[in-house]
């Protein structure tokens, strides 16, 4: 499958659609947007890190094992780094398959197993102390 | 040989330090050379990376040229 993994500090901008044959029949995208509240705290925001090189090499591992299962054509995964202000993305995921059943398991998936493995941090800064 | 031990988010708070090159023996694990760098460091709430794979805290560092130390993950 292709897979294309980058991450910016850059606020994210979405690619556009590019469908690598004419089986496509199911695209599944994914924002992960920055709340306000967590745990009853009002959040101006989050700080993100990632040990990149890593990171890289785990999300294509997940990708190249979440494949092998859901057969999928394309993986695009953008993770922001620094700085992401409430209301703001700080990941985007875009999947492409012939069939919506094995892209929406494999974007799912991807990201719960990113949760556990991909060495990606954030930290909270609450609103009165916006760093 | 010299080892680049890199630390991330809590790691890098607990040890005051993002990344410094430290003298091993290939046969220490990286329990072992933490233990001797940063003594007061609780492994048991952190993950270890070779060469940027996770391993185990007692396996022997052979040829590797990193380490890294891997707080719980929160990325999304």
């Amino acid at each position: 499958m292709e897979k294309q993994i980058l991450f910016t500090t850059e606020p994210i901008v979405i690619p556009a659609l590019a469908l690598p044959s004419r089986e496509i029949g199911a695209c599944v995208e994914f924002q992960g947007v920055v709340r306000e509240t967590e745990q009853d705290r009002l959040l101006a925001g989050l700080q993100y890190e990632a040990y990149e090189s890593m990171a890289v090499r785990q999300l294509e591992r997940i990708f190249d094992e979440l494949s092998a299962a859901h057969p999928c054509a394309a993986v695009t995964f953008i993770h922001r780094l620094g700085w992401v202000p409430v209301g703001e993305a700080s990941l985007f995921v875009r999947v492409l398959a012939a069939h919506r059943g094995e892209s929406l398991r494999f974007c799912a998936e991807a990201i719960d197993r990113m949760k556990v493995d991909v060495p990606i941090w954030k930290r909270v800064y609450e609103r009165h102390r916006t760093a | 040989m010299e080892v680049k031990v890199l630390a991330f988010a809590q790691a890098r708070d607990q040890l005051g330090f993002a990344e410094r090159l430290v003298t091993c023996e290939p046969g220490e694990s990286p329990r072992a050379v933490l233990a001797r760098i940063a003594p007061e460091l609780r492994l048991e709430a952190m993950r270890v990376a070779i060469d940027q794979e996770y391993q185990s805290w007692d396996v022997p560092l052979g040829g590797a040229s990193e380490i890294a130390l891997i707080p719980p993950v929160s990325g999304g």
